[in-house]
């Protein structure tokens, strides 16, 4: 007998490197399933390997190897302006069948920097100026992968920086190394996370008790209306009732200061509530936000594969010990 | 020094089975699964979909250390006609069809958002 769910998704907002959304009609145990995938079991790929030829910056081989490690390495599939889902296109390493490296479960990306070469093409005045080596000067062996310099656009613009800084050179200072990327999931390390934040929030049905709200003045309902420190209520300004917000989905947390401030209003404690905020418990509201490496939505699209990969594994599994 | 590899929390060691199963020699109608190199994120959907089941009667998990990747998935069922691997099967089943449902509400639910909202981000 199928005990099956038919959940429902509705889009609140849509921005390369942001998603809101709201999940309805499933509980907790899928939407932290969705979390919890999109935080640590989305593939990625991030820099896992760094071959020095020369390094006298001031930073020594590790530290600089840590840091091409955390910056976001975003893969666009062929004619896709998006950060899209690499696993397609490679293979995790540990299941490559290659000796050592391949196209097929890496890319190279080439550093050199050198202080003196390139501080004769700069203008006499900044010569004395140190050179920040960024996230620019990665050069990728493969057309589809890149490191992703700024989350969007916007942020570019405001910038002062070229991309992200990885370490400052002075006069005779030189930098050059081979850095290989590798997919992986950030159950291995938070470098191959694609997300910055990934929660949810349980939704608040808020109910309006309109027929209990009647034996209230008005200064009375402002006074509710004021003791919700999220400001969830207001007063509609024609019929003078008590509403909720718009947004109210998004300012919701604390609602006893509303629940003492009622309580005082009502002629018996026994009376109706005027207002009541509970949590659903089947009604969430999704904030993704990434890193860089993958667009949003690419993020929760491939957090749906990857359940589903597993769920399909399982499934195997299990016929298999039926046996 | 004697750190496992952080893999270890995901691949399988090269002696492992993905499940095992264990009946439970007390409780008729009931057994332990042991997933390995799972975590809570499969074990409490899996959970929270056999307690849906009618024919279930108790389903619980438990992920015995946070440095040991396998979860105890204990399944007793209310009757000696269904075996706990087969309610095991129908909860893995349903989630499968309840995730394909959301693969394409995502998608029906993005592209109509893109509709409305033409904010030039099309063919992105
Ligand atoms: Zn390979």
């Amino acid at each position: 007998m199928p005990q099956q769910r038919f959940p429902k998704i509705e889009i609140l907002q849509i921005a390369p490197h942001y998603i809101q959304f709201i999940l309805s009609e499933t509980d907790t145990s899928m939407a932290n399933a969705l979390r919890r995938i999109m935080i640590a079991e989305v593939p990625t790929l991030a820099i896992d390997l760094v071959e020095y030829a020369e390094n006298s910056s001031v930073l020594n081989d590790e530290y600089i190897a840590h840091r091409l490690g955390l910056i976001p390495i975003r893969f666009m599939a062929e004619g896709s302006l998006k950060g899209g889902d690499c696993h397609t296109a490679f293979l995790p390493h540990q299941e490559c069948v290659c000796y050592d490296r391949c196209p097929r479960c890496s890319v190279e990306f080439e550093l050199d920097v050198n202080f003196d070469k390139y501080n004769q093409t700069r203008p006499e005045q900044e010569r004395d100026l140190s050179l920040t080596v960024t996230s620019r000067n990665l050069i990728s062996n493969n057309m589809l992968v890149s490191p992703a310099h700024f989350l969007n656009e916007e942020e570019q613009d405001e910038s002062h920086d070229e991309g992200i800084s990885i370490v400052k050179l002075g006069p005779g200072q030189h930098l050059k190394l081979k850095a290989i990327a590798r997919m992986g999931i950030s159950k291995e390390h938070a470098k191959w996370c694609p997300v910055a934040v990934a929660t949810y929030r349980f939704w608040p049905e808020i109910t309006i008790n309109q027929e209990a709200c009647s034996m209230l003045t008005l200064e009375q309902k402002q006074e509710l209306v004021e003791a919700c420190p999220d400001r969830i209520l207001e007063l509609d300004e024609i019929t003078g009732n008590l509403v909720a917000v718009e947004n109210a989905y998004e300012m919701a947390t604390f609602t006893e200061d509303l629940k003492v401030a009622q309580n005082a209003m009502k002629k018996r404690p026994e009376d109706d509530d005027f207002v009541k905020v509970v949590q659903s418990q089947d009604r969430f509201v999704f904030s993704v936000e990434s890193t860089g490496a993958m667009d949003a939505e690419e993020i929760l699209m491939s957090s749906l594969r990857v359940l589903k990969d597993k769920l399909n594994y399982l499934a195997a599994e299990v016929e298999k010990l039926k046996d | 020094m004697n750190a496992p590899e952080r893999s270890a929390a995901f691949i399988l060691d090269d002696d492992e089975e993905k499940i095992e199963y264990a009946a439970d020699t007390k409780v008729s109608n009931a057994g332990t699964f042991t997933l390995n190199k799972e975590d809570h994120t499969m074990s409490n959907l899996l959970r929270m979909q056999l307690l849906r089941d009618p024919q279930v009667k108790f389903a619980g998990y438990m992920h015995p250390h946070p440095l040991v990747h396998k979860i105890h998935l204990k399944i007793q069922t209310t009757t000696s006609q269904v075996a706990p691997a087969e309610t095991l099967s129908a909860a893995i089943e349903d989630l499968s069809n309840e995730t394909d449902h959301l693969i394409t509400q995502v998608t029906d639910a993005i592209e109509k958002w893109k509709r409305e909202n033409d904010t030039g981000m099309m063919g992105m």
